[in-house]
């Protein structure tokens, strides 16, 4: 096995103190830290999102997975700033929406989306249409991710996508929703960008969405 | 033009003009439309044997060519327009009417109890001289038609007017039940003095008329939680105009006066013992405590306890797997009503995924060994991968409000000495299993299945009087309302409670 498959099996297995130890490893070899992210990382998330949309993993793996891909991203994320091609890949400002406490789903949204090389801007749940403007605009951010799980709180993605257009930012975003009672026309009837049905959707969408 | 309508199995004919709605047809004889009608679920299908239903978009959504071809139809989506045979692939819920014998102070006059749930509703007449119990009426909620669950209610009451629909449906339905009791008993309708109603939040709001917008978000708390007082003359009812209608305090919340309810019938506040009420259903409502004070919450479980979002559910009715036990290494399914098995309903899924789990068929984490995909219990009804997934949420919500309440008031799953199991659910599932998946950690012996515990606090907070001096009012100040969703450690006890327990637990 080399080492960036012995990468991704520990972090599909979700052992956190291994993959912290052969990312160092990899550093101590000289591989670059630009070259960890697609040859290990993703595509273990890539397997990881297989498996939960196969029902194969459940909640808890897929966050033990995650966390697992944090120890190598924590590592690597100060030694790729600056580095251009790193970056590129895009900044996402993810939240649960006013009124909206359910974070279980964006918080695997985002920690998937961060092991897909995204650089994520997570404002927590129930945040204001404001507080996703504001930090759209610092962090000059690319990608909005939002979601509700309530069908009285998926009326406020609506507001934050005209409080984004209210500010002049709404070119400069694509706006992505998601969360149970969401849907694909609800989507497009609100002017997202696009709808991701489940955490392996929404980082495709994203990847998509970041490129076009 | 009118036509006439044949309902199978039970051979109850009608007639309706062309045009009307089947769901309003169909509503009046207890079919339940999960969805509220929209299109957007499965469970009002029918099966048309004579006559036509016309065919939409909505309906080839939801069913394959086959079942339209055989004639299954979804019922929100057609309308009358001939005479029609149609086979109902509904039964009425099961519904719990309290019998338990209960103390009391007697008083002059007679007293109805209500138990206004989100489903169904409960009424008893009550001799209150006695304490005996006169009649008995049960109906499905009619505002179910807009929607099935509180969540549904809530968004449909947010416009005033369609607020204002499902209050007067509820009183008029309310009254209309009360009428039948009257009417059957031959009670003197003049001598009923005291009406008293039961339910959660929402019911609690709509029934009184009360602004619901506030508990359409976070962090659902609404400002007019207190007992409500009516007299019978300003809902138009036909009682003694004077008779007090009182709809008791909610505690916060979701959590409504049903549950306060409950904690008086079971009288957890009375005991120096920590015990504690659990109410399966899609909201898990839980209280923990003792003479010293008491905790509430509500948890979303979903649907799963009732047999929704599993890919062969079902409510507990004729065709359904209730229980699986393990013989010689195999399952064992009993199915209700002797007939051949059509899907599972909550207490069989519980039971199907406890066996699982003895048999080494499903792992702690909730996965088929072995690469399996499904399990079939008794062709053609299978456990998926997935439904054992719904039932982790269901059961991961409920443990999770448990070991916060109790955290909470400095205990844990060993301190708490008994376990009353309300609602229908409760009567049904099996203990021994509930503990095999961890939904509840206490030996059997100290777990009671307590059956109707709102409408039996309904009926003793009867005999304590009008006003704010009632047993209630001081219970009512010793709950407190926990919010689960901003407890900081939710998230990590429910990620931590979604997996099974390693091994049997010991019997106790």
């Amino acid at each position: 096995m080399t080492l960036f498959e012995e990468m991704q099996q520990a972090i599909i297995d979700g052992k956190a103190p291994v993959v912290k130890e052969l990312t160092e490893k990899a550093l101590r070899e000289g591989i670059k830290p630009a070259d960890i992210f697609p040859n290990a990382i993703i595509p273990a998330m890539d397997e990881v999102g297989r498996r939960m949309r196969d029902c194969v993993y459940f909640i808890p793996e897929v966050l033990i997975a995650a966390r697992a891909a944090r120890a190598a991203t924590d590592i690597l994320r100060p030694l790729l700033v600056g580095d251009a091609e790193a970056r590129s890949v895009g900044t996402v400002v993810c939240c649960t929406v006013k009124g909206d406490l359910h974070d279980i789903g964006k918080n695997i949204v985002s920690m998937m989306l961060e092991s897909a090389g995204f650089r994520i801007i997570d404002l927590g749940a129930d945040v204001s249409p404001e507080k996703i403007v504001e930090a759209v605009r610092e962090n000059n951010a690319n990608l909005v991710a939002m979601s509700a799980l309530l069908t009285t709180t998926m009326v406020n993605m609506k507001a934050v996508i005209e409080a984004l257009a209210a500010a002049g930012l709404r070119d400069q975003v694509k706006v992505m929703v998601g969360g149970a009672p969401v849907t694909e026309s609800w989507a497009r009837s609100i002017g997202a960008d696009g709808y991701g049905k489940d955490a392996p959707a929404a980082v495709d969408l994203a990847r998509n969405l970041a490129a076009a | 033009m009118t036509h006439r309508i044949v309902l199978q199995p039970t051979q109850v004919e009608l007639t309706a003009p062309a045009g009307t709605p089947l769901q309003d047809l169909l509503f009046e004889q207890g079919v339940e439309f999960p969805c509220g009608g929209r299109g957007r679920c499965r469970g009002c299908r029918v099966r048309v044997h004579e006559g036509a239903a016309e065919i939409n978009d909505a309906q080839r959504e939801r069913l394959s060519q086959e079942e339209l071809s055989s004639g299954w139809r979804l019922a929100c989506q057609c309308s009358v327009a001939g005479d029609l045979v149609v086979e109902l692939r509904q039964w009425d819920a099961a519904i719990l009417a309290d019998d338990t014998p209960f103390v009391f102070e007697p008083r002059p006059g007679l007293g109805v109890a209500v138990d206004v749930g989100t489903t169904t509703l409960v009424a008893q007449l009550l001799d209150l001289t006695t304490g005996r119990v006169m009649a008995v009426r049960t109906a499905l909620n009619a505002q179910a038609r807009y929607g099935a669950d509180v969540m549904s209610r809530v968004e449909y009451a947010l416009d005033a007017s369609q607020r204002a629909v499902l209050t007067d449906l509820i009183r008029r339905q309310i009254s209309s039940l009360i009428d039948q009791m009257v009417f059957s008993s031959k009670a003197a309708r003049n001598e009923i003095r005291n009406v008293v109603l039961v339910g959660n939040t929402v019911m609690h709001h709509l029934f009184c008329g009360l602004d619901v917008e506030s508990l359409s978000h976070y962090p659902f708390e609404s400002p007019h939680t207190g007992l409500q007082q009516f007299r019978a003359g300003d809902l138009g009812w036909d009682l003694n105009s004077n008779a007090a209608i009182r709809f008791l305090p909610c505690l916060g919340g979701f959590v409504g006066s049903d549950v306060l309810a409950g904690v008086l019938a079971t009288r957890l506040g009375e005991s120096e013992e920590i015990g504690g009420l659990v109410d399966l259903g899609t909201n898990g409502e839980i209280v923990v405590g003792n003479s010293a004070g008491l905790l509430c919450a509500s948890t979303a479980a979903g649907p799963a306890f009732e047999g929704a979002r599993i890919s062969m559910g079902m409510r507990a009715a004729t065709g359904a797997i209730s229980q699986v036990t393990v013989q010689d290494g195999r399952p064992v399914c009993h199915v209700l009503g002797n007939a051949a098995p059509q899907g599972l309903c909550g207490s069989g899924l519980v039971d199907a995924v406890a066996a699982g789990l003895d048999l080494e068929i499903i792992e702690p984490s909730g996965r088929f060994s072995n690469g399996r995909r499904e399990w079939t219990l008794a062709p053609p009804v299978a456990l998926t991968q997935s439904d054992i997934r719904e039932l982790q949420l269901a059961k991961g919500a409920i443990a999770a409000g448990f070991r916060i309440l109790l955290h909470r008031i400095g205990a844990g799953f060993g301190d708490l000495k008994q376990l009353y199991l309300a609602g229908a659910f409760g009567n049904y599932i099996s203990r021994s299993s509930a503990r095999r998946i961890g939904l509840i950690d206490l030996p059997i012996d100290q777990v009671t299945p307590a059956g109707n515990t709102a409408l039996l606090g309904a009926k003793l907070a009867l005999f304590s009087g009008e006003g704010e001096e009632g047993s209630y009012t001081q219970l009512r100040r010793k709950i407190e309302h926990v919010a689960l969703k901003s407890d900081a450690k939710f998230q990590e006890v429910f990620v931590e409670g979604l997996a099974f327990p390693e091994a049997s637990p010991v019997q106790g």
